[in-house]
């Protein structure tokens, strides 16, 4: 059931950014957190373009600032965090960084549907699943609010939720996997084009997954959605998205269609994060640790590659200078000075590589 | 030996939208655990995997059937004897932030454990300083960082190897791993399930390993068996890679299939199976408990229990009336393509 609604794209271009770029656009995106050392970047001028009608993959390690981008997303970095420098442009809407007030939040949960982190406690203890939907809608200024009640039940039916009793019921009365699944529905109720999901099947059974995601693609079809999902588990990302993007240390390392970023990895780090999952065929023991362990805030080498300290190639020039980002493939970059070209590759690493 | 003989145990039930009816959490396991084993525990949230878990720790009751360790039956042992024997079991379980005092450095929760064992074994002091060196090393861990610092200050896989190393204390012949690594980031999870792999190589340890995650029980206990629950009753038992690879029952196969493929470097399963529809534990089919769920139940699925019945393989057991071998796991994609 892969129905694709012909909506009135045409209209939409026209609204879109000047080059016709319909989705989401982040544009050179630093975001600080103040801290006891004074502001720290999580982020550091990433670049991202989150296309209508293509699920892109955000994977990265705990603290690689995935949360943080997603919240800038959405201009909703907290205090102490802030965004300090970049852009993210939504088709028809403009810069959302630089909304505030009551037109950023008829932005969020409106055309931007998300499902924060840990979504398993973003609900209201004390109302019921139905009064709070009331409420989204209320808020969104939407003429008729019960209507969204019905939209809202189709979408619990369709994600194997009986709606009638999700409506009805207090947080504390669902299963992990089904207010996972009801965030999804107040991400999506209001019409959203573009849905942040951080994390959104962590915790979650296996066959619970399964359903989540198979829900997730098919209403990312038939809306044609920008859809990022967040989330360590490459597995995931490389079963659901078309592109994928790997971060490390608040940067982007390596980005590119699912496809070519698993087979073709061409960041040392990308590669020895493949090399650390286990498979279910196969010879296991092929599963090698990835050494070291994920920086924090205070120890990201502000100066060279932030991966060095960990990288097994890693040569001189890259304690001293920020690898660019190039192009090792149609639609596939990497920020590594080894795959800048072979003037970058002095010849000792060559064997170390070998 | 640990080993469970049709151990069963109900809930007397929950409050809320579900009205005080009792939840059937585990029915007549059997399971076996010998020395320097592994066994693994899948199945979906709720089937009873904790439940289970917990009962070996003897930290939960159960209704009938039995626990035998070393072949003694649980309840026939004295307070003390089930006292000691049971601190040879250790929990590990998957918050491993909740598990460790917040107040305590790592020094002094080592210690502190590792001060009871000197005074049952007859040790000094200075042994418990040298034993919690070696046991912070054995785990991976650079002690001079650990021990001074406090648990917030250690990341979450740091801290899981911390919870690892004071289960050592009591020198366990079991480990319990419910869900060990599933808060621990992608990239350190080998490195916790290499350690619980080398424990059971260089210690003995026998290890139940309760996970969502089969490529992890893999990696664990390549060598050892695998339980597939399902609503508290195991459906499936056997050598972990023939249960992976030739599952018989439609709840491994639709477990199986659900495992999120690695698209590029892995092509799926041939025969995937997906569920008709989601557990409802509401209502208990009179005869096959996945009689609604089942892609292929037929008639007479609703008439009685299947009991659980040699599948052929050595080992391989299903409880199933219709039981077909299938292929529903990705297998990697030839090799050779990787460079471009
Ligand atoms: N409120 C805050 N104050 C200070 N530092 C913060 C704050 N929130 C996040 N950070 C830091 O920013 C960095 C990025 O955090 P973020 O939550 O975005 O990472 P993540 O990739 O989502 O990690 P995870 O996989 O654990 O969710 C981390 O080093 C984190 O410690
Ligand atoms: N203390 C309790 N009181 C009442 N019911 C309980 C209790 N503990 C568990 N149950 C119920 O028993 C069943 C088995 O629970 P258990 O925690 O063993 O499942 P599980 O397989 O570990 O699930 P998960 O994968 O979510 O951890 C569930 O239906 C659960 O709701
Ligand atoms: S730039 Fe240098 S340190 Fe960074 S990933 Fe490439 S080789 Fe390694
Ligand atoms: S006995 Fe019938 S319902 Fe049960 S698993 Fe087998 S085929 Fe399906
Ligand atoms: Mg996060
Ligand atoms: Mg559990």
């Amino acid at each position: 059931m892969r129905r694709r609604q012909s909506r009135d794209t045409a209209s939409e271009t026209a609204a879109g950014n000047e080059d016709g770029f319909e989705g989401l656009r982040v544009r050179d995106l630093t975001i600080v957190y103040g801290t006891e050392a004074g502001e720290l970047a999580a982020v550091r001028g990433v670049d991202l373009d989150l296309p209508a009608g293509t699920i892109t993959g955000l994977v990265g390690e705990s603290g690689s600032g995935k949360s943080t981008l997603a919240l800038a997303m959405l201009n909703a970095v907290p205090s102490p965090g802030r965004i300090t420098a970049g852009s993210v442009t939504m088709s028809g809407v403009g810069d959302i960084t630089r909304l505030r007030g009551r037109a950023l939040r008829q932005v969020r949960g409106g055309v931007l549907g998300y499902v924060f982190q840990a979504s398993q406690n973003s609900l209201n203890p004390l109302k019921r699943v139905g009064a709070q939907l009331l409420d989204l809608a209320r808020s969104h200024g939407v003429a008729q609010p019960r209507l969204i009640l019905g939209e809202a039940a189709k979408l619990c039916e369709r994600m194997g939720l009986d709606a009638t009793r999700v409506l009805s019921s207090y947080q504390h009365e669902l299963s992990g996997g089904m207010r996972q699944r009801v965030g999804i529905v107040f991400a999506l109720v209001l019409n959203a084009k573009v849905l942040i999901l951080d994390e959104p099947t962590t915790a979650l059974d296996m066959l619970s997954q399964a359903a989540v995601l198979e829900v997730v693609r098919e209403i990312h079809a038939e809306r044609r959605l920008a859809t990022v999902i967040i989330t360590h588990d490459i597995a995931v990302v490389a079963e659901m998205a078309d592109r994928m993007v790997v971060t490390y240390a608040g940067r982007v390392v390596e980005s590119g269609t699912a496809g070519d970023v698993l087979r073709y990895a061409a960041h040392p780090y990308t590669k020895a994060l493949l090399r650390s999952i286990p498979r279910i065929s196969g010879d296991i023991s092929a599963a090698e640790p990835l050494p070291g362990r994920p920086p924090d805030l205070a120890s990201i080498p502000t100066v060279g590659c932030v991966f060095r300290e960990r990288c097994p190639l890693a040569m001189p020039i890259c304690s001293d200078v920020d690898p660019a980002t190039v192009s090792v493939g149609p639609g596939h970059t990497t920020a590594c000075h080894l795959a800048a070209g072979p003037l970058a590759v002095p010849e000792q690493s060559e064997e170390v590589a070998g | 030996m640990i080993e469970v003989r049709g151990l069963t145990k109900t809930f007397a039930g929950r409050g809320g939208l579900l009205g005080h009816r009792a939840v059937p959490a585990l029915r007549e396991v059997d399971l076996q655990l010998p020395p320097g084993g592994a066994v693994s525990v899948i199945g979906e949230s709720g089937c009873g995997k904790t439940t289970l878990g917990r009962i070996l720790c003897g930290l939960e009751s159960y209704d009938s059937g039995s626990l035998l360790l070393d072949g003694r039956d649980a309840k026939e042992l004295s307070i003390s004897e089930r006292r000691e024997r049971f601190q040879r079991i250790q929990l590990i379980h998957q918050d491993p932030y909740s598990a460790l005092n917040p107040t305590r450095t790592i020094r002094q929760t080592m210690l502190a454990s590792l001060r009871l064992r000197a005074s049952a074994t007859k040790r000094s002091q200075a042994w418990t300083e040298r034993r919690a060196n070696e046991l912070l090393e054995l785990v991976g861990l650079d002690p001079s960082y650990c021990l001074p610092r406090y648990p917030h200050m250690l990341s979450g896989g740091m801290r899981q190897r911390v919870v690892i190393a004071r289960a050592l204390t009591v020198d366990p012949d079991a480990l319990v791993a419910d869900e060990a690594v599933a808060m621990i980031d992608v990239s350190l999870r080998l490195g916790i399930l290499g350690i619980l792999r080398k424990l059971r190589a260089d210690l003995g340890l026998s290890l139940l390993f309760i996970t969502h995650d089969v490529a992890a029980a893999r990696y664990v206990g390549e060598d050892g068996q695998l339980y597939v629950l399902y609503r508290g009753q195991v459906v499936e038992q056997g050598p972990v890679d023939e249960i992976v690879q030739r599952p018989t029952h439609p709840y491994t196969q639709c477990l199986l299939s659900a495992i999120p493929v690695m698209r590029g470097l892995e092509r799926p399963g041939p025969d995937r199976l997906v569920p008709l529809r989601p557990l409802d534990d509401n209502v208990e089919p009179p005869g096959c408990l996945l009689a609604d769920r089942c892609p292929q139940a037929q008639d007479d699925c609703l008439l009685g229990r299947p009991p659980l019945v040699s599948a052929g393989a050595e080992g391989h057991l299903h409880a199933c009336l219709h039981p077909e071998a299938r292929s529903v796991v990705a297998t990697p994609e030839p090799t050779g393509s990787s460079t471009r």
